[in-house]
């Protein structure tokens, strides 16, 4: 993995977009000192290369679901690849990442009631076939959570024409 | 997490079309749902206000140098797993560290720039916090979904 070459300049917009992507690129560029052009190409840049994505981002009066819970997953090793995508297909997944460990398949997953979080994810992950276990936590607090910085994957990358 | 706050169809319809483009003008959001540019933008502050929603940009984890994304579950012995949980949070690598139930007693995502610190994050920084009994990492090797757009809301921080 290569890292991508950042300047200050990408820095500094990627710091003022994450805190409100609602800024003109005039104001960004009247702030920055740079010209309209300059801020309108590298934010382009920057959506392209998927280092940044634009997202409304609502807190759980809007979103319904209030809690967090994660699921470890052990499937079988040469079945892994198709039971995440499959995993990640289900409504209540927001995240699926392969890995190392205990575990090969860790789901992250939004849920309003108990019932419906085995319902909708922990039972059927377990009827996929080649899932030979999961165990499922349910956060009842959280001390720290950083929403502005992600894995963009490769279908987020939607560009847009901003301003 | 309970809230008064009450949103309705047309707020709904707002955040949908910022979903799908945060950096559209509120002209453009109230041509496309038939309001004035006025309603979207009172809409839009008075969620932003209530701590409900926040358009914004995210990155990468990639464009702040991080290479390695990975879990790490903590087992607790003898201390609050919320007071060892409050002290793992205060390191910059630990970006979502959540109290949980089963096994293990605390969930943390972690980033690294690179494998080279692995070491000394488990063996030098997480075992000075007091309380740790077992330390169980598992190293995302690709990650295939990760939706960012629901989240607890910190207070807007002034200026």
């Amino acid at each position: 993995m290569t890292a991508p070459q950042l300047d200050d300049l990408d820095r500094q917009l990627i710091d003022i977009l994450s805190k409100d992507a609602r800024v003109s690129n005039r104001k960004i560029a009247a702030d920055l000192g740079v010209t309209e052009g300059t801020v309108r190409g590298r934010i382009k840049r920057l959506q392209q290369d998927g280092l940044i994505a634009f997202t409304a981002i609502t807190g759980f009066s809007l979103s319904n679901h209030a809690k967090l819970a994660f699921i470890g997953v052990q499937a079988e090793v040469g079945r892994v690849r198709d039971v995440a995508r499959q995993i990640a297909e289900m409504p209540l997944v927001t995240g699926v990442m392969i890995t190392m460990g205990q575990f090969n398949i860790l789901a992250i997953c939004v849920f309003d009631e108990l019932e419906n979080l085995v319902e909708q994810a922990s039972d059927p992950i377990l009827s996929i076939s080649g899932v030979h276990h999961v165990e499922t936590s349910i956060a009842v607090k959280t001390l720290k959570y950083n929403p502005r910085v992600v894995r963009i994957t490769e279908k987020d990358r939607v560009i847009d024409n901003g301003d | 997490m309970t809230s008064d706050f009450v949103v309705d169809d047309i707020d709904r319809s707002i955040v949908d079309q910022l979903r799908i483009n945060g950096r559209a003008t509120n002209q453009q959001i109230a041509d496309h749902l038939g309001l004035t540019a006025t309603t979207v933008s009172s809409r839009i502050r008075r969620m932003e206000d209530a701590n409900q929603l926040r358009v914004v940009a995210v990155s990468d984890f990639s464009a702040h140098g991080y290479n390695v994304l990975m879990e790490v579950a903590i087992e607790v012995d003898g201390r609050a797993a919320s007071d060892v949980a409050a002290d793992l949070a205060k390191f910059p690598e630990v970006f979502a560290a959540h109290v949980v139930t089963g096994r293990y007693d605390i969930d943390m995502l972690v980033v690294l720039r690179d494998f080279d610190e692995l070491p000394g994050l488990l063996l030098d920084k997480f075992s000075q916090v007091a309380g740790i009994r077992s330390m169980m990492p598992a190293i995302a090797v690709d990650v295939i979904k990760y939706k960012f757009d629901v989240a607890p809301i910190e207070e807007q921080v002034p200026e």
